[in-house]
């Protein structure tokens, strides 16, 4: 499979971690990515409300792609999103792909292009069991609870991959590496990212949320699919913790970067070291948990028995 | 109280011709938004249902100098779950846009902070093609908090740096010129 890649400014700066461990698990699943030449950023949370100003600078992102004649694949769910309201309004908004498409010189191709996140070609067309086979380790001892966040679903008219409400295509990701996924009512409720820079008490509120309920269920990591998620959760932590006056201290991991351990790919490839929270003890605890649980369970056990007789 | 002779009968018309705002008149006001709005959950002042109830009565005033329009974080729950297909989120950036018109013309004040990183964040990718992180952030902490706000993210900042993930100068495409022909024609 080879398809056209869309890193978007956060893979080539604070998420440069996504950006080399979906390389790494690509490889390994059998998908040639081709980066799209001289793209620009589609216009982000910023944008997002300024419709046609987001849409006119991710639809020009279309085209780069559509010049090596590819499907165009996006790790960030952000820019899958604006790319893919962009890729509908180019094909049903007549007035305004003239306005576009006047401005870059160029034709839009309105059929056979398709825009997809990284999660869905992951899942849906390589597949979860054709990814197993490639597995080489099972990750037992994680206890993962799946984020999916906000645009990676939602609005289902532009993501289509999965139930907008309850998704589980991540969840299944996760049970296929032999870890284990814990049921997560705010798997798609909102980690506050378009909020960070002018309501930062907000967004630490709502992220602080999706830690509350991971806590509770006994996990010892997130996954996510989106660097603005990962932002929150991962590179805020710290200052969540500060400013909420708690101990968190849960690493977040990509699920390329997951499903890349379960691969049996290095740890440097993976950059498991960019994470802002080190996720070490966890990598260590792979295959270990199990043991210490039943030293600690038997003599209690044989205890209770031996008093019983 | 809300006085009739204070409405703005054509503020829905207004909004309903902004990109994004089309729909706004089929809200029948069932607070389908509200109930589940994360941002609701965390400040109950926070009320989608009351800023399209104003809207459509023609509260203009009202509605564009409150701080709540510029509350909404995206997350597309209350455009995914609306019976009306009034898609809020698209219905908030068309007021939003508003705002920044009236704002810019000196007929309203805007109070809260996220028009302007927005701004000095559009304004690099016009430049530049790629936001410039450093750039931007430092700015608008700059703007917003003074020195001490720069200096209160300086060891995050550091941090990135040193894990390779921030950058000092800004990356520029090749494509400006494309970009900036988006520009001028969006803003046709």
């Amino acid at each position: 499979m080879k398809l056209a890649y869309y890193p978007g400014c956060t893979l080539h700066g604070t998420a440069r971690e996504y950006d080399a461990s979906t390389k790494a698990v690509s490889k390994v699943a059998g998908i040639e990515l081709v980066e799209i030449p001289d793209w620009n950023c589609c216009g982000a949370l910023e944008a997002i409300f300024d419709k046609e100003l987001s849409m006119g600078l991710s639809a020009r992102n279309n085209m780069q792609a559509q010049k090596i004649g590819l499907d165009l694949v996006i790790p960030c769910s952000i820019c899958s999103h604006n790319l893919g309201r962009a890729d509908t309004a180019m094909r049903t908004d007549e007035s305004f792909r003239v306005k576009i498409e006047k401005a870059l010189g160029n034709k839009y191709k309105q059929n056979g292009f398709k825009i997809k996140h990284l999660l869905d070609v992951m899942v849906n067309d390589v597949g979860v069991e054709a990814l197993a086979q490639k597995f080489k380790k099972t990750l037992k001892g994680i206890k993962a609870v799946p984020y999916y966040g906000c645009l990676l679903v939602r609005p289902s008219e532009i993501s289509k991959f999965d139930n907008p409400e309850n998704p589980t295509s991540l969840d299944n990701l996760i049970k296929a590496t032999g870890a284990e996924c814990l049921p997560y009512m705010q798997k798609t409720k909102c980690c506050g990212g378009n909020l960070l820079m002018s309501n930062q008490d907000y967004s630490f509120k709502l992220t602080r949320k999706l830690f509350d309920e991971a806590k509770a269920r006994g996990a010892n990591c997130i996954v996510v699919a989106c660097p603005m998620c990962h932002m929150l959760l991962d590179g805020q932590q710290t200052m969540i913790e500060k400013a909420h006056n708690t101990k968190i201290d849960i690493p977040i991991l990509y699920f390329t970067q997951l499903i890349g351990l379960a691969m049996g790919l290095d740890e440097k490839e993976l950059e498991l070291d960019k994470n802002m929270v080190s996720p070490a003890k966890l990598i260590e605890s792979i295959g270990k948990e199990e043991k210490k649980v039943e030293i600690k369970v038997e003599p209690k056990v044989e205890k209770e028995a031996e008093a019983a007789q | 109280m809300i006085k009739s002779s204070e409405l703005d009968p054509n503020f829905k018309y207004e909004i309903a011709n902004e990109p994004g705002g089309e729909n706004i008149k089929r809200c029948f006001n069932c607070t389908g938004c509200t109930v589940g709005c994360p941002v609701t959950e965390i400040d109950t002042g926070y009320n989608p249902r009351k800023i399209l109830r104003k809207a459509l009565l023609g509260m203009r005033n009202e509605v564009l100098t409150d701080d709540s329009l510029w509350l909404c974080a995206s997350c597309y729950l209350c455009y995914e779950r609306c019976p009306q297909d009034v898609k809020i989120t698209e219905v908030m950036g068309a007021i939003r846009a508003i705002a920044q018109r009236d704002a810019k013309a000196g007929k309203i004040k805007i109070t809260n902070p996220k028009h302007k990183f927005d701004s000095l964040f559009i304004n690099s990718v016009k430049s530049n093609g790629k936001w410039y992180e450093a750039g931007v952030s430092g700015m608008f902490m700059f703007m917003t908090k003074g020195l001490g706000g720069v200096i209160g993210y300086a060891p995050m900042g550091l941090e990135l740096f040193k894990k390779g993930k921030l950058s000092i100068l800004p990356h520029r495409i090749k494509g400006t010129k494309e970009i900036q022909n988006i520009f001028k024609e969006i803003e046709k």
